[in-house]
């Protein structure tokens, strides 16, 4: 190659970087509508055409976290007056906030259904990338007998829609008593996203050369502690980028949360939509509910964004 | 004091055996270098002793005691890897300092002594490093630094400088040996290349599809190879090998090959050496310094022509023609001008070997 650039070179380059903009506005583009819509006066949410410049509202997100009741006259001056930034806020909406005997505010579902999101989706995609990463160490290290047939059949688990077994495993479930409970979530999701793990997994460590381990087992040290002190930090950046899948899977996952959940172990997906219902749609807080939603995903990918990107044992060994 | 011993070792991969009946005894101290072409086995020696390979007959001992039945890590025996395998991961202070947090050793201790092999080493700079920023020379030595520390019962390398570049190749192999002098571990050193095998070894072992063909010092391997292969293997260029017609003459024995007009002229002593072999089928096998050639005929010396010269700086490889067959022979350089040239040749009776075509051994004919 020239080390001058062609000016066909520098062409090319700058229609690439278009095309990278684009892509990465048509990407981004929901992203910014939701974010938006969640900051939006009520009354501009859904305003054709939409509303760009605006005054950005925190009253989506009082709303999402509190239980709210229609009024029907505006409150008396001294009540407005009395209430705190946040209570006005919605007495602005021709709202009050729900309050129990005591002057309690009640709080809505979400918390508890973001709670049960988090539960459910760290706990499943650990067991999910651990098993995981086990079982692809054995497929990948030893001899195992009908090995292909063994992954083909793990595989297999995925290769149909599974909704189509929802009703099946509702009946199920609900039989041994796992409906709307954590562990019953726990246990679909784990099983959902092993056969992924393992494969993926399986790929990463066929990567890692097995001389480091017998420099291990030669250097003093049993097969267990060669697999904690050398292939798993070996494995790191697979083991990231398996557990960022396998935590979005379980994170968004909405079918099966819907069926198998209605209160106590119900995610935040089916309980976002729901709030379409109760009373007028209000766009604003179905928006602001999924923009926080969102970040979970967004910082749990952010902070193993390095494991993601390094290529950590590029270079050490020579073949 | 550190003795190993292989006895009737056997090792299979599914139908193919690796290992056929390995009988090997290394004393304390040794520098043995197991060389063969790939897939000979040697490798698969290598790391049964380690314990990265089962065997499926026969012992390993270690001082006297059978271990092969041992794990890696119970059999107190370090490897250098061709690939080097230091962990990415660790620091090269890291690395070195791994065998010995294996132990119950202190920090104080283990720092002690993971400084005083990287002094020994030349490498006290580099302790801070990621692996992945040495250079191929300094990895090796990292390499040798981590085997090293432990001060292991025995040290095994598995061609340590076979991914490196000549220049440094050689260099390393100097180190090695330095290195092994000053320490004095018993080594197995495992290698396809004759020129490491002959200067680092105290033995070398050859071994061919599984099964050994000579063990031997460089110099009783190189001047006595016990067949052809070894005759072949060993030495660079390559020994010549042609089926030879032995015939008595009025004075002396005549040796033809390549159904040449006329044959190369020994003593009578070749006869009664040849032992009641003279009528069958045999090799004579000459290494290149072995072909004498002059510009002028004289007593014993056959006119033939030159086909080919390789100058090799300090000397010339030159291939005769002789009947069908060619000889190459070593030259002082620029004295053959070219190909095409008439020389006259004979073959130094001392430097001759003669073996039995259909084993292949050697029938130890010593002029």
């Amino acid at each position: 190659m020239a080390a001058v650039r062609t000016s066909s070179e520098i062409g090319f380059n700058r229609v690439a970087i278009i095309a990278v903009l684009v892509v990465t506005i048509i990407f981004l583009a929901p992203i910014y509508w939701i974010a938006s819509t969640a900051f939006k006066p009520r009354n501009l949410a859904t305003t054709i055409p939409p509303t760009v410049v605006f005054q950005p509202e925190i009253s989506p997100f009082v709303k999402l976290f509190t239980k709210r009741s229609q009024m029907r006259s505006p409150p008396s001056p001294e009540e407005y007056a009395a209430a705190p930034w946040w209570e006005r806020v919605v007495f602005d909406g021709g709202e009050k906030i729900v309050r129990d005997g005591k002057g309690q505010v009640q709080w809505s579902g979400y918390p508890s259904r973001f709670l049960n999101s988090l539960i459910i989706a760290i706990t499943s995609t650990v067991l999910a990338v651990g098993m995981g990463t086990f079982t692809a160490y054995g497929f990948s290290r030893f001899k195992v007998k009908g090995e292909a047939d063994l992954l083909f059949f793990i595989l297999s688990t995925r290769m149909l829609p599974p909704v189509v077994v929802a009703i099946p495993m509702f009946l199920m479930y609900r039989a041994v008593g796992l409906n709307d409970s954590h562990v019953g979530l726990i246990i679909l999701y784990t099983a959902f996203n092993l056969s992924f793990s393992v494969w993926l997994m399986k790929g990463f460590m066929d990567e890692i050369p097995k001389e480091y381990e017998e420099a291990a087992l030669v250097d003093g040290y049993t097969r267990m502690e060669a697999f904690f002190k050398i292939v798993l930090p070996e494995a790191a950046t697979g083991i990231a980028a398996t557990a960022v899948f396998c935590f979005i899977t379980a994170w968004n996952e909405y079918a099966f949360a819907l069926i198998m959940t209605n209160r106590r172990a119900q995610t935040a997906p089916p309980f976002i939509p729901s709030q379409v219902g109760s009373g007028l749609p209000d766009w604003t807080v179905i928006a602001a509910g999924t923009f926080l939603f969102l970040l979970p995903v967004a910082i749990f990918t952010f902070l193993l964004r390095n494991h993601l990107l390094r290529g950590m044992s590029f270079g050490a060994i020579r073949k | 004091m550190t003795q190993i011993e292989l006895r009737g070792v056997q090792k299979f991969f599914g139908a193919v055996q690796v290992i056929k009946d390995l009988n090997l005894k290394i004393s304390d101290n040794e520098f043995i270098v197991l060389l063969g072409q790939s897939g000979c086995g040697k490798t698969t020696t290598l790391r049964a002793i380690a314990g990265l390979e089962t065997i499926d007959e026969g012992d390993i001992l270690i001082d006297g005691k059978p271990i092969q039945h041992l794990k890696a890590a119970d059999r107190d025996i370090a490897m250098v890897f061709q690939s080097f395998s230091l962990y990415p991961h660790m620091s090269v202070y890291e690395n070195i300092a791994f065998p010995l947090r294996a132990t119950r050793k202190s920090k104080s201790e283990i720092d002690q002594e993971v400084r005083s092999v990287a002094k020994t080493l030349q490498i006290s700079d580099l302790l801070g490093k990621k692996p992945s920023a040495l250079s191929g020379g300094d990895m090796q030595r990292v390499a040798i630094g981590r085997a090293l520390v432990r001060r292991p019962k025995a040290m095994l390398m598995d061609e340590p400088i076979g991914a490196l570049d000549a220049k440094l190749r050689e260099e390393m192999r100097a180190e090695i040996k330095r290195l092994h002098i000053k320490q004095g571990s018993t080594t197995i050193y495992v290698t396809h290349d004759q020129i490491e095998a002959m200067s680092l070894a105290d033995r070398i072992v050859i071994m061919h599809e599984g099964v050994l063909q000579q063990v031997g010092s460089p110099d009783e391997v190189y001047s006595h190879p016990a067949n052809l292969f070894v005759a072949q293997f060993v030495g660079s260029p390559v020994m010549n090998v042609a089926d030879a017609a032995v015939a008595e003459t009025a004075s002396s024995v005549s040796v033809t090959v390549g159904e040449a007009a006329a044959g190369f002229e020994f003593p009578r002593a070749l006869l009664s050496k040849l032992n009641g072999h003279a009528g069958g089928q045999l090799a004579l096998g000459i290494r290149p310094e072995g072909v004498l050639i002059r510009h002028d005929a004289a007593e014993g010396f056959l006119p033939v022509e030159t086909q080919i010269v390789e100058p090799l700086g300090s000397f010339d490889i030159v291939d005769l023609k002789v009947g069908s067959k060619m000889l190459r022979a070593r030259t002082k350089s620029g004295f053959v001008s070219g190909p095409g040239e008439k020389v006259f040749a004979r073959i130094d009776p001392a430097q001759a070997h003669f073996f039995d075509t259909a084993s292949g051994k050697s029938l130890g004919v010593r002029l």
